[in-house]
């Protein structure tokens, strides 16, 4: 198996050599055991973490979501109650409601913006390109409760730099973070201003995977600049782009540390999302088992969404090819 | 020989990382007979921390049976700690928190029952002032005991009234709301004024005292005896004036919250705002002269919501440490512990048989003790009282927004009464 790949790839691109074959062992079968063995070895200490504090949590969560738990004492199986009260309880569906609308802004404002700057990034001709990536991605290192206070006190009514700069234009914009409407946009635009520059990294990795002759040809064939993104870097870049779309969902579903932080979950709950809940269940009221529940769902519907990105995305590339 | 080495290192890793995670869970255990180690989580960290820590100290030395350990950790950290810590088995033995959370957890069975302790002649209890008893009741059961209880009370900026040409604080709504007016500047008349007379938050104030007090000034309420009562014309009195004077006179901008609102009385930008015993150290690092004054009386009663502090025995340890507990609950209950507690933590004093007469060494705490007698619990023994407080910082934040006050206060009635119904 490894001879013939190596030959194969060794006719196809000169330029890269396939590693030598490890061991060396004359054995095949043996060697492989062994180093499945040794692999394993390697890899127990990181699988015993993860055992501890991702899957074992996640099973006791999985059993928590069928009872009363509210973490010490007794617990009680309840079933399907949990559950059947996601449904029903007009605050949750308010923050269902509110984590979709949170989504919607978010996700492909976010993706947008970076796939535009990483577009504009990536042009050879522009100056200072080096900058320009490392400014851009510098609001990705500060923590989002870090900037989500700095944006708070940037937009506050009474003491903000950007509500005093504004007023002396003659804008006035209010008490942003407590106006119904604008809430939302105000917790949604702080999370595009945090991590576009993480989704513009990865898009111009994803740029520069493309083939220059690609490019070359689509000219020679009379192609615009328009028509060349169309044809070329859109399918090209449609498995980077499908990535970047799931992470920015996933993020957009568990929306919290900003909304925390700025708004609280108001004003009157126009801000309070599905994590929030889970939150305000498990630890202000001590309701671990409708908690788990809802951590659950939210799972489910995170996986659920992640799939049918993946299979619509998996789809154009295949078509594409 | 070598690969079969660095396998043994892995695998002696790994059960080395298996078994400091189950080590966690092993609670120590109390030697039959031997000195009764208790820990005790509190929040107090200013000038209160030390005195309070002094009062432990104290009473480790004045015995030899209990030794107290003291954790201090901001009151956010204690509530969002003390579940899982508690679920591990390495909870507190005391802790104090924030008497809204009491029933949280009480009802939830964290904290161990103090009927009998209550009943004890030699617990000092009796002598606590009854509405701060009343606190620690959660479904006809007491759970702990308060170690704070305070009225709100109107602190007002007093180089701002000179300027008004005014002396005295406000007595009645009447007063108060002509007072604000009168204080409140918009100097360039853009109608955001550049100083308002009143910091009125509609929502997220601590312990979401505010608005209440005003209700019961007119007479109304929240919840009484287990059903709401929010839907009452005199709410909706006190709604209409209060909101009148926020929107059309503008005394008070709307939208505000309780952080923002200290901010804007420290910043000399409100001449009047509703708050407890720290607000006199928030305006004294602001250098701002104040005056301390009882909530105006409204036209039916002189009342205000009151804050409270209270310390519950966590159930998952043993009889020794229980009886250990309370025995320092009646340390720090002797009138010369809380007289000695009261002068150093700010707070008006807890038994009704210290007058004011006897705090005088600290103005602040004179003042508010004179007031001690309008306080009234919030919501005492509402189990559910965090989902109840929401649905009426609701309604204040909605009906200053301008909403209809009827439709609201239908609303929240129903929303209140099915929180009550659930538990």
């Amino acid at each position: 198996m490894s001879t013939t790949m190596h030959k194969k790839t060794s006719l196809k691109t000169p330029r890269y050599r396939a590693p030598a074959p490890l061991g060396g062992r004359r054995n095949p079968a043996i060697g492989q055991r062994r180093k499945n063995f040794q692999a394993l070895g390697f890899l127990l200490p990181a699988l015993v973490v993860l055992a501890a504090f991702t899957a074992w949590p996640m099973i006791s969560a999985l059993r928590l979501s069928f009872t009363d738990a509210s973490g010490f004492g007794k617990e009680k199986w309840v079933g399907f109650e949990n559950y059947a009260r996601i449904f029903t309880d007009p605050v949750i569906i308010n923050a269902v409601v509110n984590t979709a609308l949170y989504a919607v802004l978010f996700t492909p404002t976010a993706v947008a913006l970076a796939l535009a700057l990483a577009l504009l990034l990536n042009d050879p001709r522009l100056p200072f390109r080096g900058f320009f990536r490392t400014a851009l991605f510098l609001p990705f290192i500060i923590s989002l409760a870090v900037a989500a206070i700095a944006w708070a006190y940037l937009i506050d009514p009474h003491v903000g730099l950007l509500n005093y700069w504004l007023g002396s234009a003659g804008i006035r914009i209010g008490n942003v973070l407590q106006d119904p409407v604008l809430a939302m946009p105000a917790v949604a635009f702080v999370a595009v201003w945090k991590s576009f520059g993480f989704y513009m990294v990865i898009f111009l990795a994803g740029l520069q995977e493309i083939p220059g002759s690609l490019y070359e040809a689509a000219k020679v064939d009379g192609a615009g600049p328009f028509s060349r993104f169309r044809h070329v870097t859109m399918p090209m870049l449609s498995n980077t782009t499908a990535f970047v779309l799931i992470f920015a969902l996933i993020a957009a579903l568990q929306a919290f540390d900003q909304i925390y932080v700025m708004t609280g979950g108001g004003p009157y709950g126009h801000t309070e999302t599905v994590v929030m809940q889970i939150y305000t269940s498990g630890f202000r009221k001590l309701d671990v088992g409708f908690a788990s529940a809802l951590s659950y769902v939210l799972l489910a519907a995170t996986l659920l969404l992640s799939v049918i990105q993946f299979v619509f995305f998996g789809k154009r590339e295949r078509e594409g090819d | 020989m070598n690969r079969s080495l660095t396998i043994l290192t892995a695998v002696a890793a790994a059960s080395l990382a298996l078994t400091s995670c189950s080590g966690t869970g092993a609670g120590q255990a109390n030697k039959e007979g031997s000195k009764a180690e208790l820990t005790f989580w509190h929040g107090y960290t200013e000038a209160d921390g030390k005195v309070l820590n002094k009062i432990v100290e104290d009473f480790n030395a004045s015995q030899g049976d209990v030794s107290i350990k003291v954790q201090t950790n901001p009151w956010s950290v204690i509530d969002d700690t003390l579940l899982p810590a508690l679920s591990s088995g390495n909870g507190p033995d005391i802790v104090a928190m924030p008497a809204e959370r009491l029933p949280v957890y009480a009802d939830k069975g964290a904290f161990v029952e103090l009927d009998d302790f209550y009943k004890d002649p030699a617990s000092n209890l009796d002598k606590l002032i009854p509405a701060a008893a009343d606190m620690e009741t959660v479904n006809g059961h007491k759970y702990g005991v308060p170690s704070g209880f305070v009225p709100l009370a109107m602190f007002y900026n007093k180089a701002l009234f000179a300027k008004a040409g005014m002396t005295a604080p406000p007595a009645t709504w009447e007063e108060w709301i002509a007072a604000a007016k009168k204080l409140t500047v918009d100097e360039n008349n853009d109608g955001t004024p550049e100083q308002f007379g009143l910091g009125l938050p509609d929502h997220a104030t601590v312990a979401n005292g505010v608005w209440p007090s005003l209700f019961y000034g007119n007479g109304g309420d929240i919840v009484r005896d287990g059903k709401a009562v929010v839907d009452s014309p005199e709410n909706a009195e006190t709604l209409q004036t209060w909101v009148e004077a926020i929107r059309n006179d503008k005394i008070s901008p709307s939208g505000l919250d309780g952080i923002a609102g200290d901010k804007l009385f420290s910043s000399g930008k409100a001449a009047m705002y509703l708050g407890g015993p720290w607000m006199s150290s928030i305006a004294a690092e602001s250098k701002i002269d104040y005056g301390i004054a009882a909530v105006p009386a409204g036209p039916e009663a002189q009342a205000a919501s009151a804050i409270g502090i209270s310390m519950g025995i966590t159930s998952q340890k043993d009889e020794a440490k229980t009886a250990a507990a309370q025995k320092f609950f009646t340390y720090f209950l002797q009138k010369e512990t809380a007289t000695a507690w009261s002068l150093g933590s700010g707070w008006p004093p807890l038994r009704s048989d210290i007058p004011a007469a006897d705090v005088a060494a600290n103005p602040v705490v004179e003042a508010l003790t004179k007031q001690s007698e309008f306080g009234r619990p919030l919501l005492p023994g509402v189990v559910n009282s965090t989902d109840v407080l929401t649905a009426v910082d609701k309604l204040t934040q909605r009906a200053v927004a301008g909403e209809n006050i009827q439709d609201l206060l239908r609303e929240t009635q129903t929303s209140v009464q099915k929180i009550l119904d659930t538990k």
